[in-house]
């Protein structure tokens, strides 16, 4: 498994296991959340606490997943970003297309 | 296209004098070698790694070689790297098993001297290389031949303006960057930079598609007489939004439109990294964002656009996500600040855009290049 799973109040929070989230892991990553998602766990928090360096492929993964998520009226958010990684999304207007937060627990309280 | 990677053998052995002996043998002859003392350490590395061939010893305790040939067959990540097993054994039916069943490209005997193993392996690799070679020729040759190539051959003649561009594809293969530059008239053209999300054949494929999209788009808003960069992205949207093949593909794009006549370039940008805009009177290096995102993510996205007065030796620069990318002892990084920072002294050179070049190949080849890189640069004369 590529996510730590641990179920809360109002939502999932799913934490990558891996310091690269990059083309190797991006499909299990995507199967992992849309089972998820398929299960009914519709709003997921991702905690990237270890995560050191994310590639063009996986976020493309993250969007697929934000996409199943939003077609059954879920959400996806994004929590423990590394700053560098934080900058890049941001550069690229994906602070628009995901919420973002500080912490999982930030996250998990004002969702 | 770059130097091929070089050559990577998995090693599988119980045994850690064996595992040494062989390791640096083939480390002599060329070989990146990775040792794995049991079938579960290399499963593990292979999650990391992607090795040209596996050379695995038959027995082991506990998962012994075939069923680790087994667990590779059917991981679709796995299944197609050439896998050899060492074994003293000389019975023919397990060999034949192995071969038929377990689809391995050899038998090798363990008294079999290491020279003659390393010769035997050697000579797979390079005839798998040549296949893949010869395919990726193939299919170049029919993209060629209708007319889509994800990078063009040369660089386009603008009055007032130098072009350069430099694409550097990820491990040899071609993947989902793309560069192209339309002429609509003797007054226009566009520069588009393009980055299909994902890598190497997957997104290579896609990029006709985008490349094709774009074109059309392009030349609809031309013959409207509309030369507005954001309005040609919102449409390549709209029609990738559509599209039933590409919905759930991404791409980020930047795209230029060079006025030839005004000296003026419009710019819109999609889920693409910010545009660097040098300015030669006053030496400041600025990032020129825009608020589109990612084509393929929502059909409604609205697009803007900025327009850009450059002066003499004014000189911008687009480029895909590659290019920000480092390594930090092995850890992979992204620092768009840092690549601005790093780039700024070679922008007041002369022949600034080889310098710029020879600086991402020093700067890629010292580090495990994680993605394409491309980057074009617009210089005004």
């Amino acid at each position: 498994m590529l996510l730590e799973i641990k179920e809360m109040d109002k939502l999932v929070a799913a934490k990558i296991t891996e310091h690269e989230a990059n083309l190797n892991n991006a499909e299990q990553f995507k199967e992992e959340i849309f089972a998820l998602i398929d299960n009914g766990h519709l709003r997921i928090i991702i905690s990237f606490e270890k995560v050191n360096y994310v590639d063009s492929s996986f976020l493309g993964a993250m969007v697929s997943c934000l996409k199943h998520a939003l077609s059954k009226g879920g959400d996806i958010y994004l929590a423990d970003l590394q700053k560098d990684i934080y900058s890049l999304l941001v550069l690229i207007r994906m602070d628009k297309v995901f919420k973002i937060y500080k912490t999982e627990e930030e996250g998990a309280s004002s969702i | 296209m770059t130097e091929p990677a070089s050559k990577k053998i998995l090693l599988v052995d119980d045994s850690p004098f064996m595992l040494s002996v062989m390791a640096k043998a083939f480390e002599k002859e060329g070989f990146t070698a990775i040792k794995a003392a049991s079938a579960a350490e290399a499963l593990k590395i292979l999650e990391k790694e992607q090795p040209d061939i596996i050379l695995s010893d038959y027995e082991m305790p506990g998962v012994n070689g075939f069923a680790l040939r087994r667990s590779l067959l059917k991981d679709p990540a796995t299944k197609d790297i050439p896998f050899a097993f060492l074994t003293s054994h000389k019975d023919n039916d397990l060999i034949m098993k192995g071969l038929d069943e377990l689809l391995a490209v050899d038998f090798i005997n363990k008294e079999t001297p290491l020279p003659v193993i390393i010769s035997k392996l050697d000579n797979l690799v390079a005839t798998v290389r040549q296949k893949q070679a010869l395919s990726v020729e193939e299919l170049r040759k029919a993209a060629e031949a209708i007319n889509v190539k994800s990078i063009p051959a040369k660089r386009p003649d603008v009055k007032g303006f130098e072009i350069d561009f430099w694409h550097l594809p990820y491990q040899g293969h071609p993947g989902g960057d793309f560069i192209d530059f339309i002429r609509v008239s003797e007054r226009y053209i566009f520069v588009v930079l393009g980055d299909v999300m994902g890598k190497k054949w997957t997104a290579w494929f896609f990029t006709f598609s985008f490349l094709s999209y774009i074109r059309a788009a392009v030349r609809f808003c031309v013959v409207a007489e509309e030369y507005d960069p954001a309005l040609i992205l919102q449409k390549i949207n709209q029609v990738i939004c559509h599209d039933e093949v590409l919905k759930d593909i991404l791409a980020g794009l930047s795209l230029l439109l060079i006025d030839e006549e005004t000296g003026k370039v419009a710019y819109a940008g999609a889920g693409d990294l910010p545009l660097l805009y040098y300015k030669a009177g006053n030496g400041s290096l600025t990032s020129i964002k825009t608020s589109g995102l990612l084509l393929g993510l929502f059909s409604e996205v609205m697009y803007d656009a900025r327009i850009l007065e450059m002066e003499e030796g004014d000189r911008l620069l687009i480029f895909s996500d590659g290019i920000i990318d480092y390594t930090e002892g092995d850890v992979h990084k992204s620092d768009y600040d840092l690549f601005k920072k790093n780039v700024a002294p070679f922008l007041k050179m002369n022949n600034s855009f080889t310098a710029i070049r020879t600086y991402l190949q020093k700067q890629l080849a010292g580090s495990r290049q994680a993605d394409d890189c491309s980057i074009i640069s617009v210089l005004k004369k």
